[in-house]
């Protein structure tokens, strides 16, 4: 994370947003809370800060609102804060606009690294290289090509698409909706069982481990990530 | 004749107690019947006298009364359970959240061995009292018959996966060995609550076997269902606490200091239910084995699988 960055809590539960502030002054970010709609929106108009954790619980109305507003105006990373079992509220607050989440209870490290993350993609506009490498792993986006430890791999061309928008959008939460419009198109959304499948399939050659699964990731009743700690 | 009719209401009194009006009217309906044999005419359903026909009457009155009465007793003894499980397996994870946190603060350990031991047990716990309530969450679910199951299709080696990431890495300590045949279907049903039946399961069997042992889980499919085994090398139980196992708040008489056993087995078996399953215990040579059955009820379509 860039050092000295101005946070924005937007969270009512006192326990909560002090836990935040005492993270992530720790780690040498200044912090701004606001405990309602009104003053977030207030906070954002003054004083522009660089990162907004939200909780989308706010005692005056819709976070989702909020998220359209703040996308109206600026372009910084949105992490939505949310209570477990609101699964539609998360998709749909990720519809909107927010870059990333993490439910609650959550540890701080999860947080950082969201956070991190949502970060990276702000600064780093578009890759003009067509190769994307993590870990073992790299994609040739314009050559058709995959290798796993510099071993060739094949992949159907339905596969290829699929791991060529994960690792495009590496380190970032994908909705089911949004994979499926994607790799598939318009119509396919629902197409639960699509997806499934190829997933499973693309983790059969790239995963080391099935049972705890490295890059692939599944975020239940959302969608997956494609994690990547060491990119090129 | 008054004997006659006290004997023919014992029956309706017995069932009665059970709490259940449905049979509690069978049987007392059935008593009556018996009861206009004897009664003049004999041999014959006709009674001629107002005072039978009244204590007709009475016989239902009894049977209603009672059965309420009962059924109101049960509640009230099944709420004091839930109340006492409830109390105790959330109050334990807490009382070792607060004691080791107190502990911190007041005393200032300067070992950090000393310190590292404490801060684990506190987020242990935490984990320990998240799972519970996320437990107790999709219960409620699964009892507010509003709210149908949200099924989709799942992928059960993949639930299997994410249930085993809500424990800590230091506890699972690579106990865990998966057998899984090579191509299990896609199963239609309730990802989270799939997901929690697992969690409980495997919970389920970290508590009850040595710190040591293995813990081995493997899915088998056949053509009409999909069956997933847990086993834990544990001492012998008896099967008929095996029976007892998945009822409401059951905890096996030996394991008085083990918390949270009751709640979460009960639950299994109600998500298991809701997916026209089955889960059974069984006792082997040495652990216990928990079989889950899920019937496939709905097909995946058969994808053209495209060639390399």
């Amino acid at each position: 994370m860039k050092p000295h960055q101005l946070i924005l809590i937007v969270e009512d539960d006192e326990a909560i947003s002090r836990l935040l502030q005492l993270a992530f002054t720790q780690q040498g970010h200044r912090t701004l809370l606001a405990k309602n709609k009104q003053s977030a929106l207030r906070e954002i108009q003054t004083r522009s800060p660089d990162i907004i954790l939200l909780d989308l619980g706010l005692p005056d109305g819709d976070g989702k609102e909020l998220i359209r507003t703040i996308r109206s105006q600026l372009r910084i990373p949105i992490i939505i804060v949310s209570a477990r079992s609101d699964e539609e509220e998360i998709i749909s607050a990720l519809d909107e606009g927010a870059d990333d989440y993490v439910t609650k209870p959550f540890s701080t490290n999860e947080l950082f690294a969201r956070v991190r993350s949502a970060q990276r993609r702000f600064l780093v506009h578009n890759t003009s290289s067509s190769i994307i490498t993590c870990d073992v792993l790299q994609i040739d986006i314009e050559q058709f090509t995959f290798t796993k430890e510099s071993l060739p791999i094949k992949l159907t061309p339905t596969e290829f698409n699929l791991l060529k928008f994960l690792m495009l959008n590496r380190n970032q939460v994908l909705t089911h909706s949004k994979i499926l419009k994607e790799v598939w198109g318009i119509g396919y959304q629902h197409e639960m069982q699509y997806l499934r499948t190829y997933i499973n399939a693309l983790r059969k050659k790239i995963e080391p481990n099935l049972t705890s699964p490295t890059y692939i990731q599944t975020e239940l009743g959302i969608g997956y990530r494609f994690v990547c700690n060491n990119p090129n | 004749m008054t004997n006659i009719i006290l004997i023919h209401l014992l029956p309706v009194i017995v069932i009665a107690l059970r709490g259940d009006i449905r049979s509690s009217m069978i049987v007392t309906t059935l008593s009556i019947a018996l009861l206009a044999l004897y009664i003049p005419p004999t041999l014959s359903l006709i009674v001629h006298e107002m005072i039978y026909i009244w204590s007709f009457i009475i016989f239902y009155i009894v049977g209603y009364i009672i059965t309420i009465q009962a059924k109101r007793i049960h509640l009230n003894s099944m709420k004091e359970i839930l109340y006492h499980t409830l109390s105790h397996d959330l109050k334990t994870p807490l009382s070792s959240i607060m004691g080791n946190a107190t502990f911190l603060v007041e005393t200032h350990p300067l070992d950090p061995a000393l310190r590292y031991k404490a801060l684990s047990q506190i987020i242990e716990s935490s984990r320990q009292m998240n799972r519970l309530i996320s437990s107790l969450l999709d219960s409620a679910r699964l009892q507010d018959t509003q709210t149908p199951l949200k099924k989709e299709w799942c992928d059960l080696q993949d639930l299997i996966a994410l249930a085993l990431r809500e424990f800590r890495s230091d506890v699972l300590h690579e106990r865990v060995v998966f057998r899984i045949e090579n191509d299990i279907p896609l199963f239609f049903g309730d990802s989270s609550l799939l997901m929690r039946l697992f969690v409980n399961l495997i919970d389920n069997a970290l508590k009850y076997s040595d710190n040591a042992k293995a813990i081995e889980i493997s899915i088998t499919v056949s053509k009409e269902k999909l069956q997933i085994l847990f086993f834990n090398e544990c001492p012998p139980i008896p099967q008929e606490e095996l029976d007892n196992l998945f009822k409401k708040f059951y905890r096996a008489g030996n394991t008085a200091d083990i918390s949270g056993s009751g709640i979460g087995l009960s639950i299994a078996r109600d998500i298991t239910r809701a997916h026209h399953g089955e889960i059974r215990a069984f006792s082997s040579d040495h652990g216990i084995r928990i079989e889950v059955t899920l019937p496939i009820l709905k097909r995946p379509a058969s994808l053209d699988m495209e060639t390399l």
